[in-house]
Parts: C-alpha cells; structure tokens; sequence
C-alpha cells in the first residue's frame, strides 16, 4: 500500500515537463508528439466510431432486437454456409438479428460503464481528497475502510445485493460504482499527500483561503491527469465486471441485450453456433483494447512521466 | 520497525472486524432466512418459533457478538443446503481456489514480466503499445470465452489435456494460464512503470557509467527492485481476483470456494456465504499484510510513510 | 529473468506434488464416468427434493418395485409378489437371502422402519406426502409385510418403486446425520466416497441378488457448464450426459465419439396461470383470458423449430405415457383473431402486461428458447409479458411454493416417476396444494373419486372427464411433453430411460 504511494511521489516530479518550449517550436513539438501518439489517436477514432454506433443504434439497426422470429433461427453470418444478407451477424437462438442486438446492446454496456465510473471516480476522488488533504486521523479512518473494502471479496457482494434487490439497470450500476471507488482513493491521497507539502498550499494556509478553495483551486488540478487516466482504464474494467454479472445471469436481463449477457445466453453454443458469443465477445475486446490504448495515449499526453 | 508492523497489526485487526460486520450486516439486511427454513404451510407460531431458534428476536449487536465469538471459533453454523458445518464446507473448497490463484498469478507473471520489462525499454514506441495490446487481450477476452476455446484446442482436438476437472498438473494449466491472462495487464502496467522509474535513479545511472551493458543493468538492478511493486499488487490483487476465478472455476468444474460461495448466494444459504466471505476476506488481508512487511523490510522509505 | 522462471517451475512442482488425490486407482476400462450439473444435497433420498438424489439413490439402495425399463411395466424387485387382500390391507412377500452392503440381512422390519421413518410427521421427511395414504405397516414375518391404507390406494404397487429400502440398523445405530452422508443400500453400487460438489466413487456389489453390473466403478463428476460437460463427452472425460439441449445435439452427434440418445420422458411441461388467485387479484381468474392465452401461442410450431421436433404436443398436462390419458381430448391451436377478441370481451381491448417467470434449464433444457417464442406468440394477441429469469433451483421452487411465482410461470412436472394421472393432478391442479395455482370444485372431485377406487376402467372415465374439464376451462397454457435428450460416449451401451432414471448397472462396454 505504501509502495504505491511511494510511486506516487515519483510521478508527481514529472508534473511540470508539458510546460516545455514556447514560440515557433512549440507548434513543431506538439505536432511530432501528435505521432507519437497515433496509437493512442487511432484507438480514439475507433472508440468514437464504436461510440457513434451505439448511439445512433435506432437508426442503424436493421431490425428490432426484440423480434422473435422462430423460423430463423441460428442463422449463421453472411458469408458461411447458410448465411443470407438478410442477417449479416446471422441470428440467435429463437431468431433476433444480432447486428441488431449488438448496436442496441453497446448502448447498455456504455451507458452502464460510463455511469459507474463517473460514480465511482466521484466518490473516489473526494475520498482521496479528504484523506490526503485533512490530516492523519482522517487519513487512517478513510484508509482502513478502503482497505477493508479492497479486501471484501467484492464480486460476492455484488452478487448477493443483485440476487435480493433485484438485477435492475441501475442496481447493476450502483453496484459497479461501489466496487471500484476504492481503487482511486489510494493513488489520489498519494498525489494529494505530496501536493500539500509543496509551498503554494502552505502558502495559500498561511493567507486564509479556505479548505474548500485549496482543495479545488490549487490541488485537484494537478490530479487530472491521473483522474482521467485511471477513470477510462476503469471503463474498460466494469465493461467487463458487467460481463461477470451477465454471466452468473444476474446482470442486465433478457431479453435486453447488453454485451455481457449476449455472451452468457451464447456459451452453450459456443461448440457450434459460435457466431451468437463472437460478435459480443469480439465487440467486449475491441472496446477494451481501444480504451486501454486511449488510455495509454491521453497518458503520454497529459503527462509523459506519469506511473501508470 | 516494530512501530510499523505494530501499525499494520492495528490496521490488520480493525479491517478484519469491519469485514466480519459486512459480512454479518449484509446478510441480515438482504433477507428472511426464517421464511426460506420453513416448509411452505407453517403457521405463525412455527414463524416465531425459528424465529427465537435463529436468535433473531435479540437486537443486532447482540446477534453480532454471538456470531463473532462463535466465529473465532470456527462456528459457522450449519450449510442450510447440505446440513454440515459451513467451516468444513469451506475450509475443504479453499485450497483448489489457492492453488488456481497461486498458479494464475505465475501463468500472469510469466506473461507480464517479459512483456512489462520490453514495454518500459522501449517507451512510447509501437512495441510499448503492442506490449499492452497483447496484455490487455487476456483481460479483455471473456475469460469463459478463453477457458472454453483452450478446452476446445488442447482437450477436443488435441487431446493433450483434460477438458476440465482437478487433480494432476495437467488439469492446473489451462484454468491457470486462463486466469492469468485475466491478471496480466494490470501487473504489465506495474512492472513496466517500476522498470521505468528504476531505469531513471541514480545508481542506475552510475552503473551504466561504470559501463555495464544495458542488459546487465536490467537485469540486475532494474529487475529486482521492480518487483516491489509488483509483489505489492500482486498482494492487492488477490482481492480482486474472485471475479475472474468464479468464471474460470465454472468453466473448467474446479472445485473451488468461489464457485460454492456463488452458488450458496443463489441458493440463499447464507451460514456459508458468511463463512465464505470471511475466511476469504481473512485470506486476503493476511496476504496484505505479509506483504507490507516484506516490502517494509527492503525498503526503508515505505517504513517512514509517504 | 532466470530466477523468475526457477520460481515458476518450483512452485509448479510444488504444487504438482501437492494436488491431493483427486485420482483414483481405477482405470478408464473398469469405470464409467456419469456427469451431473449439480451436486446432491444429501444421500438419504426420502429427504431430499432433488432429482439427482433420487437417481443416485437408485443406484445404490433398491426399492420393493422397481419398473421394467423395456416394457414399463412394473416388476419384482425386493418385493417378489403382492396383492390386495381387501380395499385397504396388501400383502407383500419379500425376496429372501438379500444382504445390506454392511453385511446385515434384509428383513421385513427394515421395511417397517423405512416406511415408519418417511411417514413419521416429527422428522419432516421430504417424501412423506408421496406415501402419506399408507396408515401403517405391520411386520407378518421375516418376509412378509402387511400395509394398511387409508381408504382404497390404486397407486399402491406404483408406489413401491418410490421408497428406497434403507437399514433398520443404521437407523438405529448411526442416527439420522450419519445417514446424510453414508448410504447403506442393498442395491447393485456401493458408496466409497464424496467429494463435496466435487464427485462422488461408486464400487461395484459383488454379493448383489440381481443383474451384476459390467463396471467395477462408478464415477459422477459434477460439472456445471453446459458447453463444458459436452467437450468432456466428446473427448473422452465423461461417457453420460444429461439434458441436452436440442440445438447442441449435432456437435455430439458430428464428433464421432459419442452419440445422442432420446427418450419420451414423463415430464411436462406447462405455463401455471394463477387461477386461484393465490397471489392476489389477476387477469388469469377470468376464463375468456386463460382461454386467449392458450390461443395466442402456437405451440406445435415451438416445438418444431425451437425443439427440432423434440417434444410431444398435448392437451393437458396429463404426459401420454401415464395412465388414464386420453388421446381423444385436442389441444388448442393458434388463433390470434379469437384470442384477441376474448381479451377484449374480458375487457382488455388494450392487451395485459404482466410478469412471466421462467427458468430451471436444468430441468427443461432450451426453456429459454421456448418461453421466448412463446412470449413473442402472446405479443401478438395484445398481451405484454415481462420474462423474469430466475437461475436457481431452490429459489424457484421456494417462490412457486410460496404462491408467489404468479401470474404466469414456466412449470414441468416428472411425475415422481409414477406413470399415472392422478401423480400430476393431486399435486399440480387441486385446489389448495402447494404446487397448485388452481381450484376448482368439481375437478377436485373427479381427483378423489379417481384414487378411491381399485376399478382401472371407471378410473380411466374420470380422468377423461378431467381432461375434456381441464381443456375447456382453460386452466393452464399448456406446453407439451418433454423428450430427454442424453449424450453417450461410443465406448458404452446404454439406453435413454423414459423415467429420467440413469441406470448405472444397466452400461456395458461397446465391443469395437
């Protein structure tokens, strides 16, 4: 727990490296660091692209991803055997289009993902917050419940809150945002601890601003950085926490589709009509990846000497 | 140093309470267990009865106490499912869970070493990216998704493992490198940028004047004081694990905790959920806490705080 | 770089050398391997509501009857004759010369005490209402048995292949706990051990009074997942599985080692409407929307597509295999118009939304697929059901008990294997028992007419009355017969059983 704070610290002496060069060469390094950053700008346009999809799924979608249509049934994609245009995705066990089903289904997953961590972050940040900036009886009380919660086996929570309160679209939410908020407190009341010590806060004590005005004029800006850093790498995270709810059938119900139970509805056919658990499968795995790589890209940006 | 294992021995006991009132306070908040104990026509003094049996008519830190002392103990009630001990119940499903863990934070290191330490060496290039790509792939693969292909590949087609079950080394390998795969890029991440900070200090810097080769320096100054954080996560990762271990338990038929307490959830048999969850918690934090101490002993700076 | 790999390599070892015994000293010849979803919660089958208890079970104890599994008749088994002496006393003579698997005899006063054990109302036996018409048993002899019942008990000889015969001694001596977990039979397995929800070791009886079994052991592994059970049949880790799900039979038919065997089982399946109201006030208490519900769905086209043809299509829940169904009673079929226009007599011209619960593939593999589409029928009438999928075995059957799994819920009933109609109606349609969402005064009275007599031609009238009742009013959508589907590795001989019982001692090898 320490070590990671004693990271923290590190971290916080590259904060002022993208203050760099003024004048004529200041367009010419932003630009080359634009190509460094490609990866991380190409993962941006898909997850854009991904995005848009989802959004404008009323109007792209083929087919309502409700309609039953048992007479096609496990129609595999258009270019196997059996395929038709019809169905580009092909169709699953009782005949939904599932080009359909995965438009309508990324809004669900982002919607949920977005929403939990933006939750999540919330509490997460102001707790660090409090427990760096107010001292260290603050401090212990705060991490000791952070330390007990990172310490729950926190899957087994979730199921159990779901199993009795209902697997509702905002259960699962709350739920998500609760298992992750925990995990920013540490690095945050890191990057806060160091931040106090630096002269402009003792200074901005000693002339009376406020708690309130220190904490959010002079400390959090430093901690954006990290803050958006870690807040996308945890979209990625609860898509996929999401899945496990899914798969243990007490995520988003059917017949809604969201990627996680499209995946739990499609294992058993994953020994023949695989096409049913790929395609969300796949999307999971695209929208992860870009995410990450987005991640790994603001990064760079925002803060090339940062940890993560 | 003895102030700071007395430090973490507090923290340890006050988190290993605090979870013990979380398992205790969740569990009775979600539901009746009288109403799930008895059979469908029981009238109202049958109710009050198992009521009474349960102690449930005492007010809740009363129930608590009696729940912590029989729990230090080891009493747990009795499975409502199966009627033996929740304790042995569990205490029989733990080790296949800690061997899977254990194997899966290897299979993860095996992944993330080589592939944080190339990371790091070549910072900000198309190989650090492709380096997380590949990392990442694991976690973002649905772990079913993974176990069940590997199952198709080596056990269908190949015939080279046993499609699941447990027993001989065969059967750890494709459930552990499965979950590892769900742990490895979070300890890339970790190795990478321990390697990175490392890399920059000072002795480093003297070592390469000195004019070892930059394989050398890697190897051995840069790789061994890495491994602080990443044995800290590593620590910190136990915790998180359960998620990727109840899936792979499913898949592969591991007969695990994770997969007993998930189905003692949907079951609703709560004397083993609790026992569960706290003989996990009290795994987890001890792993903790070894694992500040061990830190605390190599580096000095932890000790002090940050 | 090294170091880590030694440590790699060194824990592996470790923990090669520390994986305790999940191996077992029989090889693939002598064993065969049956898997299960999931695990039994006791092995003391009177006590337990589970299938797969009673299955296992068969397996090691034996029962007084047990049922021909070629003609489905049944035939002798620890009981060799019986007969009626008047209305309420039969006479059972026992087989003489059969031993329990530790060594004591089997005797009439086992059979007394089995029988007191399940009924006594202070122990809460789960099998005690299936005998509840048996008023006592007396011991005649070493091997004869006197049963006094409560009025005229048809079911009686069915009856006999539903209690497993237990030791008097162990009852005595070991106590109920120790019975959980240590079955004692005469039956042609013996237990050797259980791994909690891991698997269990069956060995072979060599002192069994009937048919030895062609394997020394048996193996039931417990394996959750579906798609994880068939890649073990198909590569060689399993030789039985269970409940397969119509749309995966190719890839176990397609992999040249094993094969899918079907039986018409006796289950069926049916959508509870609550009729009675036992959840409160609900469109279904009114006939005309029963009766639309029933006209909206198109079940013969489920079956066909969903199903691939597996299942048998019927007007009641009464499976065709039982006694006293009647072929001539018609089933609805789809017709959306007249659905509509019922619903709006009833006085919803703007359809119904209501709660649609559904679940239990372990027991009706593909109900998923099938309540979907039969959902997606219902839409089409103007009603609106929200499917509300519950996992769990034990919830389920909790909430049904409970009275509240209403308005509508998926239901399949096995009967507990008695091939009779009043095994279904008593428990599933009588007004007032804990299975039934429906009442009905003068079904009620067809079902107690139809057990107090020993008469099979005046028993078949009543039930066919009942039936043409049933139809009419409505009482419940109903679904259709359930085909089992096993898959079976191509090392064995076995056959699909039509009473959802797997016969272990019944596989023999395959010659080549």
């Amino acid at each position: 727990m320490k070590a990671v704070a004693a990271g923290g610290n590190a971290a916080l002496k590259g904060v002022g490296a993208h203050d760099g060069a003024r004048g004529f060469d200041a367009r010419r390094a932003s630009l080359s660091r634009l190509w460094r950053l490609k990866w991380g700008l190409a993962a941006a346009a898909l997850l854009l692209l991904i995005v848009a999809s989802a959004a404008l799924a009323p109007w792209l979608a083929p087919y309502d991803p409700l309609a039953v249509d048992i007479q096609h049934r496990l129609v595999p994609p258009v270019w196997m055997d059996g395929g038709t245009p019809k169905h580009p995705l092909g169709t699953d066990q009782i005949g939904r289009d599932l080009l359909a089903r995965m438009l309508y289904g990324g809004r669900v997953s982002l919607i949920v993902g977005v929403t939990a961590v933006l939750i999540s972050a919330t509490i997460g940040v102001l707790t660090g917050l409090a427990a760096g900036y107010f001292g260290p009886r603050v401090d212990w009380l705060i991490m000791a419940l952070v330390n007990v919660m990172l310490s729950f086996p926190f899957v087994l929570l979730a199921l159990a809150v779901i199993a009795v309160l209902g697997p509702s679209l905002l259960n699962m939410i709350i739920v998500l945002a609760v298992a992750d908020w925990p995990l920013y407190v540490r690095v945050i009341r890191a990057e806060t601890l160091a931040i106090c010590e630096r002269d402009f806060v003792t200074a901005g004590r000693a002339l009376g601003m406020s708690h309130a005005r220190i904490v959010f004029r002079q400390i959090f800006p430093n901690l954006v950085s990290v803050i958006v850093v870690i807040a996308t790498l945890q979209v990625a995270r609860v898509i996929i926490l999401e899945s496990f709810l899914s798969f243990l059938g007490q995520g988003v119900q059917p017949p809604t589709p969201a990627w996680g139970n499209m995946l739990g509805e499609g294992r058993v056919y994953m020994l023949n009509s695989w096409w049913i658990a790929a395609f969300p499968g796949l999307a999971i795995f695209v929208t992860t990846l870009a995410i990450n790589l987005m991640g790994n890209g603001l990064r760079d940006w925002l803060d090339p000497h940062m940890k993560l | 140093m003895r102030r700071y294992v007395a430090r973490q021995l507090v923290q340890f006991v006050v988190v290993i309470v605090g979870i013990s009132m979380l398992a205790f306070a969740i569990l009775h908040v979600i539901g009746d267990p009288v109403l799930l104990l008895l059979p469908q026509n029981a009238g109202k003094a049958e109710y009050e009865r198992y009521h009474k049996l349960l102690g449930l008519d005492k007010p809740l830190y009363v129930q608590y106490a009696k729940f912590a002392s029989r729990a230090l103990q080891g009493d747990f009630g009795k499975s409502w499912y199966t009627d033996t001990p929740a304790f042995r119940l569990v205490l029989q499903r733990m080790p296949p869970t800690i061997y899977l863990t254990l194997a899966g934070l290897v299979m993860a290191l095996l992944i993330a070493l080589p592939l944080g330490i190339l990371a790091a060496l070549k910072r900000h290039s198309f190989v650090d990216n492709l380096c997380t790509m590949i990392a990442v792939a694991g976690q973002a693969m649905p772990i079913f998704w993974l176990g069940i292909m590997l199952i198709i590949i080596f056990a269908v087609r190949l015939k080279a493992l046993p499609a699941s079950g447990y027993g001989t080394w065969q059967h750890f390998l494709m459930p552990a490198f499965t979950l590892g795969a769900f742990l490895a890029p979070l300890t890339m991440r970790l190795v990478r940028s321990g390697v990175i900070e490392i890399m920059n200090m000072e002795y480093i810097k003297t070592a390469r004047a000195k004019g070892l080769s930059e394989r050398m320096v890697v190897i051995k100054h840069a790789f061994r004081n890495a491994c602080i954080p990443v044995i800290t996560v590593l620590g910190l990762q136990f915790g998180q694990l359960l998620g990727g271990a109840i899936v792979t338990e499913t898949v592969f038929a591991w007969p695990g905790v994770a997969t007993l307490a998930v189905e003692s959830i949907r079951n609703q048999d709560f004397p083993v959920v609790q026992c569960a969850v706290v003989l996990l918690a009290l795994i987890i934090v001890s792993i903790n806490f070894l694992v500040d101490m061990i830190v605390g002993l190599i580096d000095p700076r932890i000790r002090v705080g940050a | 770089m090294g170091r880590a790999a030694a440590l790699a390599i060194a824990v592996l070892l470790a923990l090669g050398l520390a994986a305790p015994a999940g191996l077992q000293a029989q090889t693939k010849d002598d064993t065969v391997v049956y898997a299960l979803q999931s695990d039994i919660n006791t092995w003391d089958p009177p006590n337990s509501v589970l299938r797969e208890a009673i299955i296992l079970g068969y397996n090691v104890f034996d029962h007084l009857a047990a049922r021909d599994t070629k003609t489905g008749k049944v035939g002798p088994s620890l009981a060799v004759s019986w007969k009626a002496l008047n209305d309420t006393t039969w006479e059972v003579k026992l087989r003489k010369g059969v031993k329990f698997h530790d060594g004591s005899p089997f005797t009439a006063r086992d059979v007394k005490a089995s029988f007191d054990r399940v009924l006594d109302p202070e122990k809460k036996m789960v099998a005690r209402g299936n005998h509840s018409k048996i008023k006592s048993v007396e011991v005649v002899d070493e091997s004869t048995v006197h049963f006094q019942t409560d009025g005229p008990y048809p079911l009686f000889v069915e009856r006999l292949t539903a209690l497993v015969m237990q030791s008097e001694k162990q009852m005595k001596e070991k106590g109920h706990e120790w019975m959980q977990e240590h079955p004692v039979g005469t039956g042609p397995y013996k237990f050797v051990k259980w791994d909690k929800k891991q698997e269990h070791l069956l060995v072979r009886n060599d002192e069994y009074w009937g048919a030895k079994p062609a394997f020394k052991y048996v193996r039931v592994r417990i394996i959750p997942e579906t798609a994880t059970q068939i890649a073990e049949l198909i590569s060689g880790g399993v030789d039985i599985i269970k409940a397969v799900p119509p749309d995966q039979m190719d890839v176990i038919n397609k992999s040249g080692q094993a094969r899918t065997g079907t039986s018409p089982i006796l289950r069926t399946a049916i959508l509870q409407l609550d009729q009675a109201g036992r959840g409160g006030p609900n469109p279904f208490t009114d006939r005309r929307v029963r009766q639309a519900v029933n006209l909206a769905v198109d079940a013969d086209a489920v079956i066909k597509h969903v199903l691939n043809g597996l299942g048998d299509r019927v007007a009641t829940a009464i499976n065709p295999m039982a006694f006293g169904f009647d072929p001539s009673v018609k089933p609805y079929k789809q017709d959306i118009a007249r659905a509509k226009k019922l619903l709006a007599d009833a006085g919803y011209p703007n359809g119904i939304d209501f709660r649609f619960r559904t679940g239990l593939e372990v027991v009706e593999p593909a109900v998923l697929q099938t309540d979907d589409a039969l959902a997606a029928d219902m839409v089409k009438a103007g009603f609106r059901p929200q499917l509300n999928y519950i996992g769990d075995q034990t919830v389920y059957t909790a909430q049904v008990k409970d009275g509240k799994a209403g308005p509508m819920f998926n239901w399949s009933w096995g009967y507990y294997s008695i091939f009779d109609a009043d095994a279904i109606l008593y428990d599933v349609f009588k007004c007032g028992e804990s299975w039934s969402y429906y009442c009905n005064k003068d079904l009620d009275e067809l079902i107690a007419a139809g057990r107090s007599t020993l008469d099979p031609k005046k028993r078949t009238e009543i039930y066919a009355k009942a039936q043409r009742l049933l139809v009419e009013d409505a009482a419940y959508v109903f679904k259709w017969g359930l085909r089992g589907v096993w898959g079976i590795s191509n090392r064995i001989n076995y056959e699909a059983p039509r009473d959802e019982i797997d016969r272990m001692w019944l596989v023999t090898p395959r010659k080549k």
